[in-house]
């Protein structure tokens, strides 16, 4: 593949900006969903004094024991502080997605339409992957 | 004044979180050093040495991995040093390999997982020692270097088997990608740092809803692993022209050769 120096990279930049902006939005709210659980504001579903026993189980075992919820279930459970913080780290999970989907029109519109079918393959594997839409996925 | 005996300050919730927060500053600092990823460094060390089931540990490392890349791309973009062209096909085929290690590695018994985790490590150790020779294009920049990836079918199988790799046992696999990109794919050595790092952006995405949807996302885990590593780089990158890099590489390669060998040996049922 040929770089493409000297052209200004449209779709490139877009990622770029796109990528940024997500990044710091979850760092902080990952960051603040932490000090949300760690200072208890929000009782975990997970008794805190319970985790020295717990994170020695595998994660199924675990959530056999604790009646965690697994897939998407755990949306219902974000009054929890522990299932608030793994909103917060899902969202890193989602940067890629969203900045990628972002980049799909871009590429089209400058032509590049094998990167744009790329780009969206792309997409339809990590949503796949969100939706848990792959053998084995429970 | 009461003192809290140790045995019950051992057994606090909050303990582990602390050594860990104190283990990946640290790891985060020489990581960048040694210019290798703070993964896999943490993988097999924590997997090894704390009590957490290795579920979380892989979950732990892959967020690590991702959310270290994330922070450094739109910088590496912008500079011209990632290549999202580039880097698309790669993903495309990372990402889908990397979904099936991460669904497989919760397939296969913790043991087996453990003993090749521990394989793999090693062989790291044995690729970063080699690998040195790699740095003789270090200088060139890539904005005046007219630079054509080459062997473009096999840099696309290898990052399938880097993906299932890093899925499966949750790490950020730059330590293969770099060389897959720089001396197969003949990118300049920067150029190929960068791009490791996006890809390992998405492919890490991929896997990372494995994780997440099994339950094996540990808040306590990962969340202080993540402000951990990313406070240690920070440090690290401002020690980086102060401390001797050789130095430091070589206790990357013997810690990470000594946390292998522990691995591969708890794997075994030898050191439990």
């Amino acid at each position: 593949m040929k770089p493409r120096h000297g052209m200004k990279h449209d779709a490139q930049e877009i990622y770029a900006r796109w990528l940024e902006a997500g990044s710091k939005l979850a760092f902080a709210f990952a960051l603040a969903t932490l000090l949300l659980y760690l200072a208890g504001a929000l009782p975990p579903l997970v008794p805190l004094a319970e985790l020295p026993r717990l994170w020695t189980l595998s994660a199924a075992e675990m959530m056999r024991e604790a009646h965690a919820p697994g897939g998407w279930s755990w949306l219902h459970y974000l009054r929890y502080g522990d299932y608030l913080n793994v909103l917060g780290i899902s969202l890193f999970a989602l940067l890629a997605l969203i900045c990628t989907a972002r980049v799909v029109p871009a590429f089209w519109r400058s032509g590049e339409r094998m990167q744009a079918l790329l780009a969206l393959l792309q997409v339809l594997v990590l949503l796949a992957a969100a939706l848990h839409l792959f053998p084995g996925a429970h | 004044m009461p003192t809290m005996p140790f045995a019950e300050a051992a057994a606090a919730w909050w303990v582990w979180p602390l050594a860990l927060f104190c283990l990946t500053f640290f790891l985060g600092i020489v990581a960048v050093i040694a210019g290798v990823g703070g993964g896999v460094l943490f993988v097999p060390i924590v997997a090894s040495f704390f009590p957490f089931h290795l579920d979380y540990v892989r979950g732990a490392g892959l967020v690590l991995a991702l959310t270290g890349t994330l922070a450094a791309s739109p910088a590496l973009l912008r500079s011209g040093l990632a290549n999202l062209r580039l880097v698309l096909p790669l993903a495309l085929v990372g990402s889908v390999c990397s979904l099936a290690g991460a669904v497989i590695g919760f397939a296969l018994p913790v043991a087996v997982v453990q003993t090749a985790l521990g394989v793999i490590i090693v062989a790291v150790a044995v690729l970063i020692t080699l690998a040195r020779g790699a740095d003789g294009i270090a200088g060139v920049d890539p904005a005046r270097f007219d630079w054509r990836s080459r062997r473009g079918v096999l840099g696309i199988a290898s990052f399938g088997g880097i993906g299932f790799v890093g899925g499966l046992f949750g790490l950020g696999a730059g330590w293969a990608n770099v060389p897959a990109l720089n001396l197969l794919m003949g990118l300049p050595l920067k150029v190929a740092v960068g791009t490791s790092g996006l890809a390992i952006s998405l492919i890490n995405s991929s896997a990372a809803w494995v994780y997440i949807g099994r339950g094996a996302l540990l808040p306590a885990v990962a969340m202080p692993s993540i402000l951990g590593v990313m406070l240690g780089s920070r440090i690290g990158a401002r020690l980086l022209h102060s401390m001797s890099s050789e130095a430091v590489r070589r206790i990357v390669i013997a810690v990470l050769a000594l946390a292998g060998a522990r691995a591969l040996l708890r794997g075994v049922g030898i050191w439990p």
